[in-house]
């Protein structure tokens, strides 16, 4: 099994980073609420910062991450890897970006993820290419995988209990979910859970953000455990768009502020009325050189075969 | 969902002893021709629960839309044969890519078998969210 450490700067993360220091200390307990060794019940913090912020952001989410194809490289050369005709879960899919290039392989895949918004952006996401064009990092399949595309094997699931049979998939990849996890058990539970799912002597590619920065990098993360924004625009923003419809009448002495009305329909988002944008913090935990590892090392059936940073 | 998901799903609900197979109520049952990739069926072949197989096709076959049934879904042989090469005959790939891949339960429910806990599927997607209670 293969774990890794991963970051890529992107044009859209520069935007993020330049919102940085992060704010703290504006939660109690922003590392998870129990000191139960065995705790796997979800966080508030999860709740609000993590599970809350995709079920909002899913569609912007698509459009600028997921339809752009931009993949974490050591992901691709993974699944780039696979024999043909393996079973692979994707634990945290998202919106499917890497169904395309499982699918090419000749590979099938079944995604779970928390955020049935997000989940729903995965169906017919990808656009049908000529073979020569079809790439992982451009979000196209070729003509033979449209049935796949049209209708991607998804569940709504947490990945404390990934609703998968025991041994029966040859490969899984669980990319950008694990810094969303704020408690120990619950990182070491996700682990289990991915070995628990995939057959003795399969392979499971892990990759999460690493605290430390390559130097010369602009970004520049405070601590260990942050809030990363992202900055949604309103025309995205299903839930506003109904309430305004909504609350609108033609006696009001005045409309509601546009910063009240996104914070009433979104809890803890802010607007930037500068920019025109909602601000949602999303929670991640920053993984230290070797801690992933180490959590890996935990697990007896695990056995770690590369790890790395990029 | 396709019958091929299925046959790797189950039930996470605290107290099951297996979870699998999942029962199959479906209430709106879509068939999609879709492209046959002869070897990535017989890839497929060894991967997959043929028991779990016949008894979804089955589910499928009893509930519901009884015309559609009746008209596109193939019958399965109780167990596949093949030939001295490990291969299968290409008439039953056929098939059965057509009970893996076409057949697409778009609303309905997945129901445990241990605890007859129902999990909603809507828009094809099924909704394995436990709440606190059953965990």
């Amino acid at each position: 099994e293969e774990v890794g450490q991963n970051d890529s700067v992107r044009p859209l993360d520069r935007v993020e980073a330049r919102n940085f220091p992060p704010r703290w200390g504006t939660q109690k307990n922003l590392i998870g609420e129990s000191d139960d060794d065995l705790d796997i019940s979800t966080p508030e913090t999860e709740r609000n910062h993590v599970h809350a912020v995709y079920d909002a952001i899913a569609t912007q989410w698509h459009h600028t991450r997921g339809k752009r194809g931009v993949l974490w490289p050591g992901a691709t050369r993974f699944l780039q890897q696979l024999p043909k005709g393996s079973i692979v879960a994707d634990v945290g899919c998202g919106d499917g970006k890497y169904f395309p290039a499982i699918w090419e392989e000749g590979s099938y895949v079944i995604g779970t993820d928390i955020s049935e918004p997000l989940l729903q952006t995965s169906i017919g996401a990808c656009a049908s290419a000529d073979p020569a064009n079809v790439g992982p990092q451009n979000r196209q399949v070729s003509s033979s995988k449209t049935g796949l595309n049209a209708r991607p094997a998804v569940a709504v699931a947490d990945c404390m209990h990934i609703p998968l049979r025991s041994k029966s998939c040859d490969a899984a990849i669980c990319i950008a979910v694990m810094h969303h996890l704020s408690t120990s058990p619950r990182r070491i539970r996700c682990l289990q859970e991915l070995s628990r799912v995939v057959k003795k002597g399969g392979m499971i590619n892990i990759q999460a953000w690493a605290l430390e920065q390559e130097q010369g990098s602009r970004r520049k993360f405070a601590g260990t455990d942050v809030f990363v924004p992202f900055n949604a625009q309103p025309r995205y923003l299903d839930k506003v768009q109904t309430e305004s419809k909504q609350s609108a009448k033609p006696d009001d002495n005045g409309c509601k502020g546009a910063a009240e009305m996104y914070s009433d329909a979104y809890d803890g988002a802010e607007y930037d009325e500068r920019k025109g944008l909602v601000v949602f913090q999303r929670y991640c935990h920053m993984y230290k050189e070797g801690e992933l590892e180490n959590l890996v090392s935990k697990i007896d059936s695990l056995e770690i075969v590369d790890s790395g940073f990029e | 969902m396709r019958l091929l998901t299925h046959n790797y799903m189950q039930s996470t609900v605290k107290g099951t002893e297996r979870g699998y197979p999942l029962k199959i109520e479906a209430t709106k049952i879509e068939f999609e021709a879709s492209p046959f990739d002869a070897e990535f069926i017989q890839a497929l072949l060894p991967k997959i629960d043929y028991t779990t197989l016949l008894f979804a096709l089955k589910q499928i076959s009893e509930n519901g839309n009884a015309d559609l049934a009746q008209t596109i879904i193939p019958e399965l042989p109780e167990s596949i044969k093949e030939d001295g090469e490990g291969e299968v005959d290409e008439a039953l790939l056929k098939k059965l890519h057509t009970v893996m891949f076409d057949i697409h339960v778009v609303e309905g429910e997945l129901v445990c078998p241990d605890t007859g806990r129902r999990f909603n599927i809507k828009m094809g997607i099924p909704n394995m969210i436990l709440h606190a209670d059953e965990l």
